[in-house]
């Protein structure tokens, strides 16, 4: 398959030119080892598919930079959203009861209906879950605490924040 | 921000890069270290280590030129940028500025034939300022007629400068070959106050 290896090549040169300096940026915004090496992948993936776009000589280093500076802010974003979702409904949990809003009903609804999916997840998605967004633990001391290897936490952890994002209607 | 901070930082950094590089590229391991020298006097210089030392001191037309090289070379190790050279770099500087002409470098020259390892380990020797023919070389290396093969080893040497190929010259005193170009080779030779048409 010509044009894969094409691309492992030509992502391999943008990598090995840039990957130091961007993961550094990247790893400042986020402040998430873990985060940083999936937003860094995300940002080659984006850089080859719209490099064809950028002419020659035109300054690549500063676009790269952008793009990884927009990639962690929805990074931070998306994870901010889910956190403070996961953390309503701890809060719920712990007073049994909201607190006063105008929007009383609608935000029980989301959160009941959050909580339904959180509770419905595989055990060990739900665990590895609560413990990267709630504890902010990373992917090795997840893997330490629940057994297996950081690899799978981190596919837990993926396959379980896939399924929220949907419950919050985020694509 | 401290010194172990800031190497906390770049081993941090390295391995995001790292896992990138394994992830989408499927290339792993100990990787290749490179660093540009822009504007040394004999133009632009690639430099590359890996865990066991120097492997590359390379004239390059430019950095793209040079990683695409790196890469085409060792097509199964991650290549990235760091500043982990920069000792490389400082004692090239010095070099250049004549303030000190001999390297006290590690040198991995691991992946390249028995023999052509053997005549870059004696070249290694050659202090600044002298110079050898070929066929000495080929000599010192144990294969006293292989002086062609020798030639070759030099021609192909892939740690320039540090490994003094420069400094093995044709039995009549004449320049012979040079990888960078002849102008290079007298140049450094010099640079290094020997006299190539003297012995």
């Amino acid at each position: 398959m010509p044009e894969r290896t094409d691309r492992a090549q030509h992502i391999a040169l943008l990598l090995a030119k840039h990957g130091d300096e961007l993961a550094r940026h990247i790893r400042r915004i986020v402040r998430d080892n873990d985060a940083a090496q999936d937003i860094l992948q995300d940002t080659m993936i984006r850089a080859h598919g719209g490099l064809a776009r950028v002419a020659a000589g035109s300054n690549t280093r500063a676009w790269l930079y952008r793009i990884a500076t927009n990639t962690s802010l929805n990074h931070l974003r998306a994870r901010r959203r889910e956190r403070a979702a996961l953390l309503r409904h701890a809060a719920e949990r712990e007073t049994d009861g909201p607190e006063g809003s105008s929007d009383h009903q609608g935000l029980d609804a989301r959160r009941a209906e959050l909580w339904a999916r959180v509770a419905g997840l595989p055990e060990r998605q739900r665990l590895a879950l609560t413990l990267r967004l709630a504890d902010e633990l990373d992917y090795e001391e997840i893997a330490r605490r629940l057994g297996g290897t950081p690899a799978a936490a981190r596919a837990n952890v993926y396959q379980a924040t896939k399924k929220l994002r949907l419950t919050l209607g985020e694509p | 921000m401290t010194v172990e901070q800031a190497a906390a930082e770049r081993q941090a950094v390295e391995r995001i890069v790292l896992g990138a590089f394994e992830a989408m590229t499927g290339r792993r391991g100990g990787p290749l270290r490179y660093a540009m020298m822009d504007d040394t006097p004999v133009g632009v210089l690639g430099l590359a280590a890996g865990q066991l030392g120097l492997r590359h001191v390379n004239y390059a037309r430019g950095e793209d030129e040079f990683v695409e090289r790196l890469l085409a070379e060792h097509g199964d190790v991650p290549v990235l940028r760091s500043d982990a050279l920069d000792d490389v770099r400082r004692a090239l500087d010095r070099y250049f500025a004549g303030r000190r002409l001999d390297f006290d470098l590690k040198v991995d020259l691991s992946g390249l034939p028995a023999f052509h390892r053997r005549v870059l380990d004696e070249t290694a020797r050659i202090p600044a300022g002298q110079v050898l023919t070929y066929t000495e070389v080929a000599r010192r290396a144990g294969s006293p007629r292989a002086s062609r093969a020798a030639g070759n080893a030099l021609h192909n040497n892939p740690v320039a400068i540090v490994v003094p190929c420069h400094r093995v010259l044709r039995a009549d005193g004449s320049l012979g070959g040079y990888g960078g170009g002849l102008p290079i080779k007298e140049w450094l030779l010099e640079h290094e106050g020997a006299r190539p048409r003297s012995i």
